[in-house]
């Protein structure tokens, strides 16, 4: 039936003929494990083509969706798995091109007449990078823009042409939405035509020529046919290869960083294939980086390209020992150059501290972009207007000259010399407590460094909270549960509204106004114009605290009292005036009363609670 | 079976399996569409008071809401409009009050309904699908032209509902979309 069928397709089409030089070609000195190679490297092309036509269905190259539509890609079914056999094999292939090249020059077949297939061959090598590196930038994480930057900078940086190159690759003179459409185009189309046309005039050059002789010392070796002796062989070679690449993917799969945002500081470093180079580069400064970056991979591609001349120049001893040197120098020197680049990362703090960074933020970018969805404006968008990652980037700039942000265990960011309170913990009930507690006020977690060190509010509490009868002792406790619930602050929700059941808040309230009279100095619930101390209507909430952060001179706050902390944001008119604009206040004020989002069911490492 | 079949067989086997590691996934990623489950639930929004709805009147308001497109989410947009007639005068009280709900979306293809003044009829621009005010379809003969649509105006879930805290009475709609060219009114699944 089948074959009735295939005969009557072949009449018509014919083929048979077509295909016969694949099925009909016999190896004249047998099958080898050594020509798996090549076969390897077309098979997993075609892993490659297959999962870049489907990714292709998804992606969208811009900067504000690059990311986004990656980020999507991850949560398709299948996708994670697909993304990642693109990313592998493209790995696999390098490693695959890198063996296949050592094969054939260990060999000897780039001998005449199989010139052209060594060329087209080495011409297919920079190609083949190429795809890789136009590739990898696609995701627009904040790796990619960071290897899209030094890339292009490497280009400008040849001579001449390299300025030029580069601004017509990054389709400016920054990158922008035209770099990824631009990559894009290089990545699907432009490198694989190149590629598909080198490899077809290859491929028909090898069967042309036939297999590659071996030396066999005189031994005479039997013929056999391609198919199956040889495809045996290729396809078990693929399939361990693509074996790993599949559990790579499907147990690791591809990484995305966070989306770029060249706000965020980080360390960039190229795939692994490039180490070495970039680890040359380190040995040439400035203007004469592009000796590594340009000049030397060059030069080996045009040694490589040289290797039938030389081979026919020199005798055939040298000639074997320059091939030999070629390939082990090589293999040493770039082993050699990326094992020390590896080393250096790996025992470089720094560096692997920004590694932590970038992958907390990568963790964080993702947790949002699940849970909120991604704005229109892009997924910059997410970590610019979250809590827990702009606060303690903004607290550093602006507040921790004095303020220190650290818990018990002194972590966190810490003041160079600490001159107003700690903020940890911030309206927290056991932060409070500290206001009230005559050795920890003195102290430089509290008023210790400040004017107010000698000030009224420290005076009280020596004189009169030192000795309370153990109703005073509740009543304290009272006001301290009481103010911390004015704060409202997420962390502490349940343990406020079962405060609140008991009675304490309403007890609390009672004793600040008449207990302890707090309101002889503070403001409370009404416009005082007399009293110099903070206003303790909603105490610690964000309105609060984005109004004391803005202005801590104004009436509401310290007034004339106020020490040395400036007005960051007072001028309601021009707001372009403040120090601080309303957005970043915001970020510090919600950092520091711990009010961001975290995924339900997940362990949360808010400071408060 | 001798080698040589084996081994093709083996090779067959080897391809086969790497294929279908590509393939399986492939499918699923492709099908994503189908696979993915888009919700319909209604939406239900308070538009207007009904003593701001001038009585026969037809008036239009949209329906603004979180919409998710892909991977973008876009708050507030406008998910499609409404058209809301008011049927009873000031003199019915708030609980009695008779008030009708459309969707403004037209229920041969999917264009937006306009109130057409002149003629005290709704009217689908695209294809000229003409309905009375009580959103039935207008008749062939009527018109001169074969009435495009297949069924009358989709009508939503309406009611007049009394704010808790201002206790002023509201038009209260429960949005949906509905599937095109049936004769019936289904919602889209």
């Amino acid at each position: 039936m089948l074959r009735e069928l295939l005969n009557s397709i072949d009449t018509r089409v014919g083929y048979r003929a077509l295909l016969a030089p694949i099925r009909r070609r016999v190896l004249p000195d047998g099958p080898r494990w050594g020509y798996a190679t090549a076969a390897t490297l077309l098979w997993m092309l075609a892993v490659e083509v297959v999962t870049g036509l489907l990714l292709m269905t998804v992606y969208s190259p811009s900067l504000t969706t690059a990311w986004a539509s990656v980020h999507y890609i991850e949560q398709l079914p299948g996708g994670a798995f697909i993304r990642g056999l693109h990313y592998f094999a493209s790995q696999a292939i390098i490693v695959l091109f890198a063996l296949h090249l050592v094969r054939v020059l260990l060999s000897g077949a780039f001998r005449a007449p199989r010139e052209l297939i060594w060329i087209t061959g080495l011409i297919l090598l920079p190609l083949t990078i190429a795809w890789a590196v136009t590739g990898n930038p696609l995701s627009g994480s904040q790796k990619a823009y960071a290897q899209i930057e030094v890339e292009g900078n490497i280009i400008a940086s040849t001579p001449l042409i390299g300025p030029l190159a580069r601004t017509v690759l990054l389709g400016g003179k920054q990158v922008g939405h035209l770099t990824l459409t631009h990559l894009n185009f290089l990545h699907v189309a432009l490198i694989p035509l190149l590629a598909g046309m080198f490899l077809a005039l290859h491929i028909q050059q090898i069967y042309k020529h036939g297999a590659s002789a071996y030396p066999t010392n005189g031994k005479k070796k039997k013929s056999a046919p391609y198919w199956p002796f040889q495809s045996i062989r290729n396809l078990s070679v693929f399939a361990v290869a693509f074996g790993i690449v599949a559990l790579a993917a499907w147990h690791y799969g591809a990484p995305l960083e966070a989306p770029a945002d060249p706000e965020f500081h980080n360390i960039p470093r190229p795939e692994w294939y490039f180490l070495s180079l970039f680890e040359l580069r380190a040995y040439f400064s400035g203007p004469n980086e592009y000796i590594a970056t340009v000049v030397v991979p060059t030069v080996a591609l045009l040694v490589l390209l040289g290797m039938p001349l030389i081979d026919r120049v020199c005798p055939p001893r040298l000639s074997t020992a320059i091939r030999f040197f070629t390939v082990f120098g090589g293999l040493l020197a770039i082993g050699g150059l990326t094992g020390m680049s590896v080393q250096r990362d790996m025992h470089s703090e720094e560096f692997q501290a920004a590694k932590h960074e970038e992958q907390s933020l990568a963790r964080r970018a993702h947790v949002l972009a699940v849970a909120k969805g991604i704005p229109p404006e892009g997924p910059i968008s997410l970590l610019r207007n979250d809590p827990k990652t702009q606060g303690p980037i903004l607290f550093e700039r602006h507040c921790a000259a004095c303020h220190s942000h650290t818990d018990a265990d002194g972590k966190g960011i810490a003041a160079e010399e600490s001159t107003a309170p700690n903020l940890h913990g911030f309206a927290t009930r056991a932060w409070l407590a500290g206001w009230f507690d005559a050795e920890k006020i003195k102290s430089t977690e509290y008023f210790g460094g400040t004017e107010f060190a000698e000030g009224e509010m420290v005076g009280f509490v020596d004189d009169t909270l030192t000795d309370l009868d153990e109703d005073d002792q509740q009543a304290l406790a009272n006001l301290i549960t009481a103010l911390s619930a004015k704060a409202e602050l997420p962390g502490q929700k349940a343990s406020d509204e079962q405060a609140a059941e008991k009675g304490e808040i309403k007890a609390g309230i009672a004793a600040l106004l008449e207990t302890f009279s707090c309101i002889d100095c503070h403001k409370y619930g009404d416009d005082d114009p007399e009293a110099g101390a903070p206003d303790l209507t909603g105490y610690g909430s964000r309105d609060w605290l984005i109004g004391m952060i803005r202005d801590p001179a104004h009436s509401r706050f310290y007034g004339e009292n106020n020490d040395r902390m400036p007005s960051f944001a007072p001028d309601r008119v021009n707001r372009e005036n403040n120090q601080l604009d309303d957005r970043s206040l915001a970020l510090i004020a919600d950092w520091l009363r711990g009010d961001w989002y975290e995924p339900l069911g997940e362990a949360t490492d808010q400071p408060h609670e | 079976m001798n080698r040589r079949s084996l081994l093709r067989w083996i090779c067959r086997a080897i391809a086969s399996v790497s294929a279908a590691v590509v393939a399986v996934p492939a499918v699923r990623f492709l099908l994503h569409p189908l696979l993915r489950r888009q919700k319909n639930d209604a939406i239900v929004r308070r538009l207007a008071p009904l003593d701001d709805l001038p009585v026969g009147k037809p008036q239009s308001f949209p329906i603004l809401g979180t919409r998710q497109d892909a991977w973008t989410t876009y708050e507030e947009e406008v998910l499609g409009r409404v058209w809301i007639v008011r049927r009873s005068n000031s003199e019915t009280s708030p609980e009695q009050a008779q008030v009708e709900a459309f969707t403004a979306i037209c229920p041969h293809l999917g264009c937006a309904i306009d109130w057409d003044k002149a003629h005290d009829h709704f009217l689908c621009p695209c294809h000229r699908a003409v309905f009375d005010s009580n959103g039935q379809p207008a008749a062939d003969a009527d018109l001169g032209y074969k009435n495009p649509t297949p069924r009358g105006m989709d009508a939503l879930e309406c009611r007049v509902v009394q704010d808790a805290e201002t206790e002023t009475w509201w038009v209260e709609v429960e949005f949906q979309r509905f599937e095109f060219g049936l004769t019936t009114q289904q919602a889209l699944t």
